[in-house]
């Protein structure tokens, strides 16, 4: 009978092991040192370009501290809650005083959240169409194929704020600048998924609709429409979270919404007002991500249940 | 059985398969709802795209012109400074990296007090998740106002948007990978009598740690992103190139400076793509 | 009638159909047999133009069905309906709807688009689907039926193009021997009654032999047998099953045990899927 502990080259298996495992170890050693070395030497390089240098740290952070107290409501107990007095302005301390335009800023949120729905609608829009030219079994053309995902590419690489500058060059000030510059990047955001869902689809229905002697807008809407709507509606939910935030800075290029007032608050004073608006922003996309996050899930819940 | 002709379907014939299925011919409540809802939509979209006044568009269509014309034509190559241009590229990549670091570290130590495994306590669990959702609820470029106006113009203020941004993203994401761990695994490991320190190395860290690695590349991957625009509002990097020669009315050398930004994007999308995949395997989370 | 003229089809370097010229008279109902990857289905669908014919010609009635571009096409393919193995109806749409697109062909781009169908065409389909025994399923969702009721439905909706021509490729490869039965009896009835041409892919001996007027043997793109059902013997049969002969004919045994005149079951099973 033969030695089980014997390999055919007269080795024993446990020392072949171990030696094999060292060898394993030390190069796996090796190539992590390398990695961190070069991690260590691009974090160097980062601190250096980005110009996070000591002393710009040692004169920089007291003044976020100062700034930050300064932006800080001053609240006095005793008249917080008072209303306006006989001039017509609220006492200093209370809440009025500190929301004291609070109506204006309202307005500009109301436009903020319409900026962002009317944007999901277009936006979801295109990217339905757009996703169907794009996805490779549902392209009517190698060529349109092409072109659809290389436009989708642009439209998301590019930032809104940026369509949005260029918008307002052309269209104006205004919240138009703004709709149409969020429409853009979230047709070529949402345009890439729905594409991918698209490709994922089974194509047997698009094959009886085209035996049944369907166009391909019949073969679209027939035979991959009804598979991917549920996904396609959850990720244009999604989108509008996404969206809202966007449409309150766009504003910051002048393109409308919240974001006007923001950067001018920001810009031009070091008072409680910055913080007054902030907060009302905070608090727009916080009950917005609640919102949509319900929608989806009772989406997702009313799926699971077929 | 008979044959079927289509056009032999009489009104008799409608009505007697409406008497026996009578659901098939449309629930009117269920189609009028369907109807009202489109219409909503649509009339919802026209008064919108009224109230933004779409028109302008069609008014300054010479002003399109114009715009995409200097454009596509680009003029004076040689006086394009690409120096600058490469310069504010890189100062981007290193804001973004940087502020990523940062925002990871401190997200760190925020996640397990966000997280209800790790933070018994429920008032502190709640403030920090609060704070969180304040520093996630700001967007990045709104930060980089405020950290312009309360450091200064410049890149500085850019690291701190992106690190209060990435530390509130982080942190969520973290405490939610924490909240999923496998507490079997942990279990498993505190019966061999160890002690909290090795319960954390053994237990704890394999399950987070990939998860972790995964989420600040993605963080980085996006921060790349946001950072090129941070500099519209004064806070470094590329985005101070784009708003200056945007304002000088140079749209061409702001066409050739977005092209250069996007396959640099792509590049850093690629590259991390491979470190993941190195670290993590294909899939990460 | 349809002739076709040295129609041949290409996939790269590999040549699936080779030159087939063969006439189909009106109102016969022809079976094709052949094994696996014999291009049975790729013959079929050049009929539809499903699979776009490398060469040769069809004819319809004269018309060269070749050269059919565009709504010619479309209209081509709404006169030759086409039942399938894994019956391509729309899972998540209700049954009816699935049904009624056999008449999109007619629609104009906005009912089509919008889904209004009249009451017209929902009487009618209904009456498609009580042909087939389904019309008490009109409303359910599709995707959950069983796999012969389903084919049932893929049926009706064929019907309700009123086609010339019924393709059907390998109509029964995914049921129980049952629903086999109940699908292969409404082909049979619909050849019968409705005098519609009907061409069908088959992958068992016995059901060409029992269902089809005619039955067409292919071996590797060339049509090797074109006869009658009786002279469909079994050396002819071995021929054209070449070496996998009897794994064919083991299989053709334990197919459609039920033969055409017995009476269905009212209600097939329900396959638990
Ligand atoms: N889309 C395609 N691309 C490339 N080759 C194909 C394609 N479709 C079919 N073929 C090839 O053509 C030949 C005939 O295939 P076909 O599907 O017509 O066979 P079949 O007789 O229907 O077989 P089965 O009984 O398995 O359905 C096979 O060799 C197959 O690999
Ligand atoms: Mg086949």
């Amino acid at each position: 009978m033969a030695d089980m502990s014997q390999t055919p080259g007269g080795q024993d298996p446990v020392a072949l092991f171990e030696r094999h495992r060292a060898q394993l170890i030390r190069d796996r050693m090796t190539a992590n040192l390398l990695l961190l070395a070069l991690f260590i030497g691009f974090l160097a390089w980062s601190i250096w370009i980005a110009d996070f240098m000591p002393d710009r740290l040692a004169s920089g952070v007291p003044r976020i501290f100062e700034y930050f107290g300064s932006v800080m409501p001053s609240f006095d107990t005793d008249v917080l809650f008072d209303g306006r007095n006989a001039e017509g302005k609220f006492p200093p301390g209370s809440i009025g005083f500190w929301y004291n335009d609070f109506w204006k800023y309202i307005t500009l949120i109301w436009e903020t959240i319409l900026m962002a729905l009317t944007a999901t609608l277009l936006g979801t829009g295109l990217a339905v169409v757009l996703s169907f030219l794009a996805a490779r079994n549902t392209t009517p053309a190698g060529w349109v194929g092409t072109i659809a995902r290389r436009f989708l590419e642009f439209c998301r690489g590019v930032p809104e704020i940026l369509f949005a500058l260029v918008l307002v060059f052309w269209v104006g000030i205004g919240p138009l600048a703004g709709v149409l510059a969020i429409t853009i990047h979230a047709a070529g955001a949402l345009g890439k998924l729905f594409s991918e869902v698209v490709e994922n689809a089974s194509m047997r229905p698009v094959d009886g609709m085209k035996a049944v002697g369907g166009s391909w807008f019949e073969q679209m809407r027939y035979g991959i429409l009804p598979q991917v709507l549920p996904n396609f509606t959850s990720y244009a939910l999604w989108r509008f979270e996404i969206n809202v935030r966007a449409s309150a800075v766009v504003g910051f290029v002048g393109a409308g919404g919240i974001g006007t007032e923001l950067s001018h608050t920001i810009s031009f004073y070091s008072d409680d007002r910055v913080t007054a608006v902030l907060l009302l922003v905070v608090l727009l996309v916080t009950a917005i991500d609640l919102l949509s996050e319900r929608a989806r899930h009772s989406l997702i819940g009313k799926e699971a249940l077929k | 059985m008979s044959t079927l002709n289509f056009a032999a379907i009489s009104q008799a014939d409608i009505d007697a398969a409406r008497k026996r299925h009578p659901k098939a011919f449309g629930d009117p409540l269920v189609t009028t709802l369907k109807a009202a809802s489109w219409a909503f939509v649509v009339v919802y979209l026209a008064w919108s795209l009224g109230f933004f006044e779409i028109g302008k568009l069609l008014n300054n269509a010479d002003r399109a012109v114009q715009l995409l014309s200097r454009m596509v034509v680009w003029q004076d190559m040689a006086t394009w400074q690409y120096a600058n241009i490469y310069k504010g590229i890189a100062q981007t990549i290193a804001m973004a990296f940087v502020g990523t670091m940062l925002g990871t570290l401190f997200a760190l130590g925020l996640a397990f007090l966000a997280a209800r495994n790790t933070m018994p306590v429920g008032v502190i669990r709640h403030a920090v998740r609060r704070l969180l959702d304040v520093f996630r609820g700001i967007d990045q470029i709104v930060w980089g106002l405020v950290f312009v106006r309360a450091v200064g113009l410049g890149p500085l203020a850019g690291v701190l948007a992106i690190w209060i941004s990435d530390m509130g993203n982080l942190a969520k994401l973290y405490s939610e990978a924490i909240e999923n761990i496998d507490r079997k695994q942990v279990e498993g490991v505190r019966a061999t009598g160890a002690d909290t320190g090795r319960i954390i190395r053994y237990g704890y860290l394999p399950q987070i740690l990939p998860v972790f690695i995964s989420l600040s590349l993605y963080s980085f991957e996006s921060s790349t992103r946001s950072a090129t625009i941070l500099g519209l509002v004064g806070a470094g990097g590329i985005g101070m190139i784009i708003i200056e020669r945007f304002r000088a009315g140079l749209f061409d050398q702001v066409a050739f400076v977005v092209l250069n930004v996007l396959v640099v994007i792509a590049i850093i999308d690629w590259g991390s793509g491979l470190i993941r995949k190195r670290f993590i395997g294909e899939r990460g989370h | 009638m349809l002739e076709f003229k040295g129609l041949t089809k290409q996939f790269r370097d590999n040549v699936a159909v080779k030159p087939a010229t063969l006439t189909i008279p009106d109102g016969q109902m022809v079976g094709i047999i052949g094994r696996s990857g014999a291009g049975k289905s790729t013959l079929l669908r050049m009929i539809n133009r499903l699979n776009e014919p490398s060469g040769g010609q069809m004819l319809f009635d004269g018309r060269d069905i070749t050269a059919l571009k565009g709504r010619d096409l479309r209209q081509w393919r709404n006169e030759c309906a086409m039942v399938f193995q894994q019956f391509n109806l729309v899972g998540r749409l209700d049954v009816l709807t699935n049904v009624m697109s056999g008449r999109l062909f007619h629609h104009g781009f906005v009912t089509s688009m919008a889904g209004m169908f009249s009451a017209k065409e929902r009487a009618f389909a209904i009456r498609a689907l009580d042909r087939l025994g389904m019309a008490h399923t009109a409303l359910q969702q599709t995707d959950t039926l069983s796999g012969g009721q389903m084919q049932r439905v893929a049926i009706a909706r064929a019907l309700v193009q009123e086609p010339r021509i019924m393709l059907a490729d390998e109509p029964i490869a995914s049921l129980d021997p049952l629903n086999a039965k109940v699908v292969m009896d409404a082909l049979r009835a619909i050849n019968q009654e409705d005098g519609l041409t009907v061409i069908c892919n088959l992958h068992t001996l016995d059901t060409a032999r029992q269902y089809c007027d005619r039955v067409i043997g292919m071996q590797d793109g060339v049509i090797v047998f074109d006869g009658t059902a009786k002279e469909l013997t079994d050396k002819a049969a071995r021929e054209i099953y070449g070496a996998e002969a009897e794994e064919a004919f083991s299989e053709a045994m334990t197919s459609t045990s039920l033969r055409p005149g017995d009476k269905p079951a009212a209600e097939a099973p329900r396959v638990v899927n």
